[in-house]
């Protein structure tokens, strides 16, 4: 280069270049001009297959979003791998997702064991681990430690404690049996029940609980039977859940029976009802928070018409009445929210400020009424719902909305 | 030594001076899954010994592993009740590398017992017994609830006792500073290459033992167990001896892969270790190549990619020029679970000698005659 000024302008050139260059790199991963990668895992095969759903749900959604625009400019890619519901699966394709793919942030991940297995990675590692899907209390709990962790779904205690608190009032005295996993699972549930009967004259007066490899729970019925307690509580995944119908019916005994929401999907109750000659399902009580596409109620309400055309359009194949898939769109629309409410600088940091202040009253896949809410000292996102009663093949809600609080 | 010995042992030191350096030519992340490749490497070399040179199928080498993983994360992680051996306590104390060997003899110890009653077992019997073992070994560990955490595992990621970088924040300038790890005189700057140089390190030792050990008297004598069990009971075999060895062995080597496996994942629970992992060892085995050594590479390349990575990019798979398979949905459930499946299928179908029957074609065509017949 002979001129000065040529080798002055090279110079300002390479500038601008290396400046540009680290203004690009300088933003969080997973993050374009025009995309936004999140990733998370999920049970596509092994024994929770059927929880596959929420993920393909999930998706759906975030096709349709993009095709009205996608969030601030850019379109939302979701890769979900399988982990078969085995944690060290998950940890390994987490990390896949974290340092190979590198994911904006992990993304309704399904499992209780599964999130805690990968919670000390994705804090340390200051990557988001966005709208858990599952409803162990520790998730919303522990947000000191884990500050990059939120839930999404009402808490296990929550839920317990909505049982408690009905039973305190529509069945005063009542002697309650509890069948529980043994595990986080199952003892949150149980916790929230105690919690919500304290102060009334509703026992608890029998406990069994079952390991999640046991292969039935016909002895643990037969002990809670002779307790002689006239509620039952169901705090059991649904195969479990199932075997504790058909063998109560087995044995002549009718209480009151309270099934949590992990087992009530409208297909396992028919299966429990062991077409329709098992009269231990009529009169259960369960909760229940999103739209069920099996409920004649919202045939003509516009969340579930725009449900049922999301999924056909992007969803083809799969089953449209699985209320999964409902799950999957109400995580997925909150997602997209929170996304935009982030701002075109999207940061990690600044993902997780806005999980901090939540306040959305609006997602339409959420029971009418149901808000969203979470504050700096709060992390449990939705802490509503209805209760609803199993009748002639199908559930009806009854009642107002239950808002768990806690204490 | 034999020529032929100093090309194999030529060949050895240069795959060693290969893995040394692969880690520079990869990303960080493919140095992890390469390591994994290492673990089941490992387990495969011991699952072989077994099985393809004694010839005593097993469909439990899962629950080996189990043991070894187990007692790795009960050693680094355990704190009350101490646990209390040879007079020492074993209170959160222990770093992993030192637990490694001891996994392996636990796991050793357990597989050399099993021996004995799989002394009354042949075949397909000896199969289910083991299959067993597998089923059952998940549920005994949640009983212990108390040391093994039940059904949620340990999770050693926070754990004092695990060899990684450390991170500190710097008090003047709150920059973040990595501390390497720091090994034999060597640096380290990510446990990703941390853990490649464990796995690798420990998978090269492992191999050139079980060469040693096959290439022998000892090595023979289970050839001849294999073969034929009253041929070689009547040339003096003590057929007890040689097949608890054999498991007892074959166990060691499944408690350092589980005790290296629940270091690279930082985890262990039940699930770590199902019962489908004892399958794909085994698959392991025959995709690499039934009684081979280092053609067994291939077989744990296998279970590893295809299990995490390949069977989750289904369309990848199976390509779309082939017609008779149409338009397949490979978001339906259980996709994974059937890709895995025919593309098992189709390579038994190729290469039913596994990868070292593929090697043993590709020689025997670049040499002579007389060379094929051995």
């Amino acid at each position: 280069m002979r001129s000065p000024r040529l080798v002055l302008s090279a110079l300002l050139l390479a500038g601008a270049i290396a400046t540009g260059a680290t203004a690009a790199s300088s933003a969080d991963p997973g993050i374009t001009a025009k995309t936004i990668l999140l990733g998370g895992t999920s049970p596509l095969s092994g024994p929770a297959s059927a929880y596959a759903s929420v993920a393909r749900g999930a998706n759906a959604y975030f096709k349709y979003a993009n095709s009205r625009g996608g969030v601030n400019g850019r379109t939302i890619t979701y890769t979900y791998v399988d982990d078969a519901y085995n944690p060290a699966q998950t940890i390994q394709a987490t990390k896949q997702l974290v340092e190979q793919d590198k994911v904006f942030a992990i993304f309704n991940s399904l499992g209780t064991e599964q999130n805690e297995a990968i919670r000390p990675y994705l804090n340390q590692a200051k990557v988001p681990q966005l709208f858990i899907a599952s409803g162990a209390t520790t998730f919303g709990h522990d947000f000191k430690q884990y500050p990059w962790t939120i839930g999404f779904q009402p808490s296990y205690r929550a839920e317990g404690w909505i049982y408690g608190k009905y039973l305190a009032r529509a069945k005063p005295g009542a002697k309650v049996a509890v069948l529980l996993q043994n595990d986080a699972y199952g003892k949150d549930l149980l916790a929230g029940l105690k919690q919500g009967i304290a102060r009334s004259k509703v026992k608890v007066i029998a406990a069994e609980p079952y390991e999640v490899t046991a292969t039935d729970v016909q002895s643990q019925i037969a002990k809670l039977k002779s307790s002689g307690a006239n509620v039952l509580a169901l705090f059991a995944t649904p195969r479990f859940a199932i075997q504790s119908y058909v063998f109560a019916n087995r044995l002549g005994w009718r209480p009151l029976i309270v099934n949590n929401a992990v087992s009530s999907a409208s297909n396992i109750m028919t299966l429990a009802s062991e077409g329709g000659t098992n009269k231990a399902v009529e009169n259960s009580i369960s909760i229940v928070f999103l739209k069920d596409p099996t409920d004649a109620k919202w045939r003509n309400d516009a969340a579930m018409k725009l449900y049922r055309s999301i999924m056909s359009r992007h969803a083809k194949g799969a089953n449209v009445k699985d209320v999964y898939h409902v799950y999957g769109m109400a995580v997925a629309y909150e997602t997209v929210k929170v996304l935009k409410a982030a701002g075109k600088n999207l940061t990690r940091a600044g993902l997780m400020a806005q999980t901090r202040k939540l306040n959305d009253a609006s997602n339409p896949f959420l029971l009418p009424g149901i808000a969203i809410k979470t504050s700096a000292t709060e992390r449990f996102p939705i802490e509503q719902a209805l209760l609803q009663r199993w009748s002639k093949g199908s559930w009806t809600s009854f009642g107002g909305l239950w808002g768990y609080r806690a204490g | 030594m034999r020529r032929a010995d100093l090309i194999r042992v030529g060949v050895f030191v240069l795959a060693a001076v290969a893995l040394f350096l692969l880690p520079r030519f990869i990303s960080d992340f493919r140095a992890q899954q390469f390591a994994y490749v290492g673990i089941y490497f490992i387990a495969l070399l011991g699952l072989n010994l077994l099985t393809g040179i004694t010839g005593q199928i097993s469909l439990g080498h899962g629950a080996f592993m189990l043991i070894g993983g187990y007692t790795t994360a009960i050693l680094m992680s355990n704190q009350d009740p101490p646990l209390e051996f040879f007079g020492h306590a074993f209170t959160n104390d222990m770093r992993d590398i030192w637990t490694i060997p001891i996994a392996g003899l636990v796991a050793g110890l357990v597989g050399f017992l099993f021996g004995f009653p799989a002394l009354r077992l042949t075949g397909l019997y000896l199969a289910l017994a083991t299959f067993a073992i597998a089923v059952a070994a998940p549920a005994v560990v949640k009983k212990f609830d108390g040391l093994s955490g039940g059904g949620g595992g340990i999770n050693i990621f926070e754990v004092e006792t695990r060899t990684r970088p450390v991170e500190t924040t710097d008090p003047v300038t709150f920059e973040t500073i990595s501390e390497p790890i720091k090994i034999l005189g060597l640096e380290i700057q990510s446990f990703n290459e941390w853990l490649y140089y464990l796995c690798w390190t420990l998978a090269m030792v492992m191999f050139g033992v079980a060469w040693l050990l096959l290439r022998g008297r000892f090595g023979r004598t289970l050839r001849a167990v294999r073969d034929s069990e009253l041929a070689a009971a009547s040339s003096g075999v003590n057929l007890a001896r040689y097949k608890t060895f054999a498991f007892g062995i074959s166990a060691f080597y499944a408690g350092v892969a589980g005790s290296l496996l629940a270091i690279a994942t930082t985890f262990v629970n039940p699930d770590t270790f199902p019962i489908a992992l004892s399958i794909f060892l085994l698959v392991g085995v025959v995709v690499g190549g039934l009684g081979s050594l280092w053609p067994l590479v291939f077989g744990a390349v296998f279970i590893h990619f295809m299990q995490i990575e390949w069977a989750q990019r289904v369309e990848g798979v199976i390509p779309d020029f082939v017609p008779i398979l149409g338009d397949i949905d490979t978001d339906a459930p259980g996709a994974p679970a059937v890709a895995f499946g025919v593309v098992l299928i189709l390579i038994m179908l190729a290469f039913p000698g596994g990868a070292a029957g593929l090697i043993r074609t590709l020689r025997s065509l670049t040499t002579r005659g007389y060379d094929r017949v051995r």
